[in-house]
């Protein structure tokens, strides 16, 4: 019986830091956050902002350097060796090359059941009930490609199958790390409407990390944005596309073309490059770039605080929100 | 850029976006020069293995008759300066060859290719150690390690050959080895079967070990050829096995002197040795082109 | 020939010879792109685009290729002559900026001296003209400091300035025409944002036409005056980039866009999707190449393949049997 109230995943001070002393970058630099059961939490960012980072140290692909993270109330921050591989069934990951996720020398009937044999939960009939059911769901027919390696795959095939691979041990949560970076337009909204379908048949709770704005608007309940490894903005899908309270969301969303010829071209243009990892601006990191910079910016760091119900911003002066319909 | 570069790589992507559907699933064809290489191999270890049974003369019986004669209906390569049979010596002198070859492989890859699949899965400190002890050796010139150690190690026989080789080749064969498991152990597919739960052991089974098959087994037959020419080498320096055994590069080197009067002592070996290493290098070459599975076939 | 079209393309068609069969990568495709015009080539993975823009470039290989039609860049005919021919109007006439600037620049050769090399061997410049000429380029593309910039190497630049620095090497001689490939897929969308307007000043600047290939219909639509949509290898609709958005008539364009989410959709819209997967080319029907997944498909569409046909707005045409209503027609009812 879950505690509807708290939530499945609580992400508390993370930080990701890589290589020591001067050479230190640190690619994620302190967020927290949480994902409640059945929502869809986007995450966004340009590169560099420590989304990816984020996802795999949430994974323990990578370790964490500091804070906590706590998984249906477990802390999972330092479990090592067994423990933690006990825990990996309860999280799964869906990577952005869908070829290179998938061992080219396997067939697929097998790639989807190496979770189930690892752990050797079902066998015989069972096992191959289960996978061709698997398969099924992602809309690859078992009985014709079920034995095909994987390499003879396409680009959204091969994510399909990775996405049946993920869900062999019915796993609470699903982060899905650029999964449609790589596709066609028209194969990303087939796997798009895919996952939408898993995610209300199986009940999964996603974390959604992408760089492409309207795919992660169309995919989200809520939508974190992260620059140089902080969480600027966090808040409603809806709410936060209409009226960004954060001016580097503002800026993303002006640069993101919209496929209407009418839609106005933004004369607004974000200039300069984001500043590097090694060596990040002081205060705010955003203030090196941003038109609306003060001295306050520079001295102090701001931290996320609610702008209105369910939407926090780290910003000294947010831009005005106009009163809209709050969900 | 190189434009040969170039124009495969343009033909194969289109290649690539038309059969989106399904990848052309036809394996470079292994194409009858490779059966007859295999033949030829396969001829040499039976050989080899069968020379007591065969219809072979004794490679050590002296036949005073037949001195440094060229190939006749008695001899068919022909015989030494001491009467010995040359086809004879040929086909028992395989075994030494192909038990150098064959032996030192298996100690080198023994050793050498699950260190270097496992130094380069777990990385970190055993990583970082084996891999500098194994580049202290390789900066040593094997062969000259090789040719010391085989001077002082006497009396010599065919197993410490194969032991110093052996050891010898250690160090390349972690290199090789580990090279190609650190192209593998960083795809989505090797970190997706960990986050699935996967032991170690069994990702190095099932993920790691049959995409490093092709390039290990391939390097294991270009390895062998390595080896049988070192032995030759070594032979030449007097440091293979010792005579009346004989072994191709015994012959050789012992046709040095008498070049002028029986070419046919240099020359069938040398043959036969050739033949030997040609063969292996396609088979090698082959396996690896057939079983690359990254490639797009034009 | 019209003095005003700077490329004509006729009847262009690549067929790569694999080892399985025939692979007609490109199928007869024509069109034509005026004088300081900018022009958007979509179509998705297969579509043939990438081998269109190498095609008319002259870059298609020498072996196992087969190219019939004709490319006139500039009244130059560009099929069927030598390599040596293809030299001449290569950066000077034109020149093609790629996807990908870490491949498309030498990694160990200093940026300064990828860009006056084209400079020197192809203009002639002195070695100490060239320099200048390069630091002045680099400061026109936007690279911040171009005087020390000009000995950085490319894996010293972020993404987006080593596409500025392929930018730059293609504008050395001065072409008046610019193929873009992807030029801003991979990067960061406030970076694309400043390539984008970079090119449309550059363009501006130097009196040139840009061809813009891209999946990115977001792209498309803001930047380009005119379209041409390709699907498995043909062109099946062509026209103003408002025209093509806002009165396509074949059901692929529809498709096309209708299935990439919108920023202004609320979320959780049901994306459309267009059932089925692109053909494969190797066995492709006598029939339209989209007809197994339009909705509209009617016998002929599956044995017959359309010709391009003019729509009523001059300059449109699309290849279909079987076309959406025209919103024009419908407006004057």
């Amino acid at each position: 019986m879950t505690d509807t109230t708290q939530p499945l995943l609580k992400v508390r001070d993370l930080t990701v830091t890589f290589g020591k002393g001067h050479h230190a970058v640190s690619a994620v630099a302190g967020i927290s956050f949480d994902i409640f059961e059945g929502e869809t939490l986007g995450l966004v960012g340009e590169s560099g902002c420590g989304k990816s980072t984020t996802g795999k140290a949430l994974m323990k692909i990578v370790e964490p350097s500091s804070g906590t993270i706590e998984l249906e109330g477990v802390d999972i921050t330092n479990q090592k060796g067994r423990s933690l591989r006990n825990i990996r069934t309860r999280m799964q990951m869906i990577f952005q090359d869908p070829i290179s996720s998938l061992n080219p020398r396997r067939r697929v009937k097998d790639i989807v059941a190496e979770p189930l044999d690892c752990w050797k939960t079902v066998e015989g009939d069972e096992r191959d009930v289960l996978i061709s059911d698997l398969l099924n769901k992602v809309g690859i027919d078992p009985a014709v490609y079920g034995n095909r390696y994987a390499r003879q795959f396409s680009g959204g095939q091969c994510q399909r199958i990775s996405i049946a691979r993920s869900l062999a041990m019915r796993p609470k949560m699903l982060i899905c790390d650029e999964m449609v970076s790589a596709l066609d337009v028209s194969v990303q909204a087939q796997i798009l409407n895919l996952l939408e379908d898993l995610k209300n048949e199986y009940g999964l709770t996603l974390l959604f990390i992408a760089h492409d704005l309207a795919v992660v608007k169309n995919v989200s309940d809520r939508v974190a944005v992260m620059y140089l490894g902080k969480i600027c903005e966090i808040g409603p899908s809806d709410v936060l596309y209409e009226a960004p309270a954060h001016p580097y969301t503002k800026f993303l969303l002006g640069a993101a073309l919209e496929a209407d010829p009418d839609s106005p071209v933004h004369g607004d243009v974000l200039e300069g490059e984001p500043p590097s990892p090694m060596n990040p601006p002081s205060g705010c990191r955003f203030r090196t770039r941003c038109p609306f910079a003060q001295e306050r910016c520079a001295n102090e760091e701001p931290v996320l605080r609610d702008v209105a119900p369910g939407h926090q911003v780290a910003c000294h002066f947010p831009l005005t929100i106009q009163s809209s319909t709050v969900a | 850029m190189s434009e040969f570069i170039q124009e495969t790589e343009m033909a194969q992507e289109a290649l690539l976006e038309a059969s989106m559907v399904e990848r052309p699933e036809k394996n470079q064809p292994l194409g009858p020069m490779f059966w007859i290489c295999v033949g030829w191999l396969a001829l040499n270890i039976i050989g080899a293995i069968f020379a007591n049974v065969l219809p072979v003369q004794n490679p050590l019986n002296q036949d005073y008759n037949f001195i440094n004669s060229g190939p006749s209906l008695h001899h068919i390569f022909g015989t030494d300066d001491l009467g010995r049979d040359i086809f004879a010596r040929i086909v028992y002198g395989s075994r030494v060859s192909i038990a150098v070859g064959a032996g030192s492989m298996l100690i080198g890859f023994g050793i050498g290719a699950p260190l270097g699949m496992l130094a380069a899965y777990r990385r970190g400190r055993f990583d970082t150690f084996v891999t500098t002890v194994m580049y202290v050796f390789l900066a040593f010139p094997a062969i000259i390690a090789v040719i010391a150690v085989l001077s002082f190690w006497t009396p010599r026989s065919m197993f410490k050959i194969i032991v110093v080789i052996g050891f010898a080749s250690v160090p390349l064969v972690y290199r090789v080895i580990r090279t190609a498991t650190l192209a593998i152990a960083t795809k989505d597919y090797v970190i997706a079967a960990k986050v699935q739960g996967a032991t170690d052991r069994r990702i190095l089974m099932k993920e790691l070990l049959p995409n490093i098959a092709p390039i290990g087994i391939s390097f294991l037959l270009i390895g062998v050829a390595t080896v049988v020419t070192l032995e030759g080498a070594l032979a030449f320096l007097g440091l293979s096995v010792n005579p009346p055994t004989p072994s191709w590069g015994n012959m050789i080197n012992e046709s040095r002197t008498i070049l002028a009067e029986n070419p046919w002592l240099v020359l069938f070996p040398s043959l036969a040795l050739c033949l030997f290493l040609l063969c292996l290098n396609f088979i090698g070459d082959r396996v690896r082109s057939h079983f690359d599975v990254t490639e797009v076939k034009l | 020939m019209n003095p005003d079209k700077l490329l004509v393309v006729k009847d262009l068609a690549t067929t790569f010879n694999t080892s399985a069969g025939p692979l007609p990568a490109v199928g007869g495709v024509s069109f034509d792109l005026n004088k300081n015009e900018t022009l958007g080539i979509v179509g998705e993975s297969g579509s043939g685009k990438t081998v269109l823009a190498r095609t008319i470039m002259g870059l298609q290989p020498r072996t196992n290729v087969a190219v019939t039609g004709s490319v006139l860049l500039n009244g130059h005919e560009m099929v069927g002559v030598s390599e040596a021919e293809k030299r001449k109007y290569w950066g000077t006439e034109v020149a093609m900026v790629f996807q990908d600037p870490m491949t498309s620049l030498n990694p160990v050769m200093r940026i300064g001296k990828q860009i006056d090399e084209t400079l020197r061997v192809r203009l002639g410049m002195s070695k100490d003209a060239a320099k200048a000429r390069a630091i002045e380029l680099l400061e026109l593309v936007g690279i911040p400091s171009p005087t020390q910039r000009y000995g950085a190497f490319p894996g010293q630049l972020s993404g987006g300035m080593r596409q500025r620095v392929v930018i730059a090497t293609a504008l050395a001689c001065s072409p008046k025409l610019l193929m873009a490939d992807e030029p801003t897929t991979g990067l960061d969308v406030t970076i694309q944002a400043q390539i984008l307007n970079l090119l449309e000043d550059l363009k501006e600047q130097f009196h040139m036409s840009v061809v813009l290939i891209t999946h990115d219909l977001g792209v498309v639509a803001t930047r380009t005056s005119r379209i041409v949509v390709m699907y498995a290898g043909r062109v099946v609709e062509i026209g103003t980039t408002r025209e093509v958005f806002t009165n396509h008539r074949m059901p692929y364009t529809r498709a096309l866009l209708e299935s990439s989410p919108k920023v202004s959709n609320p979320s959780h819209t049901r994306l459309v999707t267009i059932p089925g997967r692109p053909p494969n080319l190797l066995k492709l029907s006598l029939g339209c190449s989209f007809a197994p997944r339009c909705a509209y498909a009617t016998n002929q569409c599956h044995q017959q393949r359309p010709e391009l046909q003019s729509a009523e707005e001059p300059g449109h045409s699309f290849a279909c049997w079987n076309p959406l209503p025209s919103k024009r027609e419908a407006a004057t009812r």
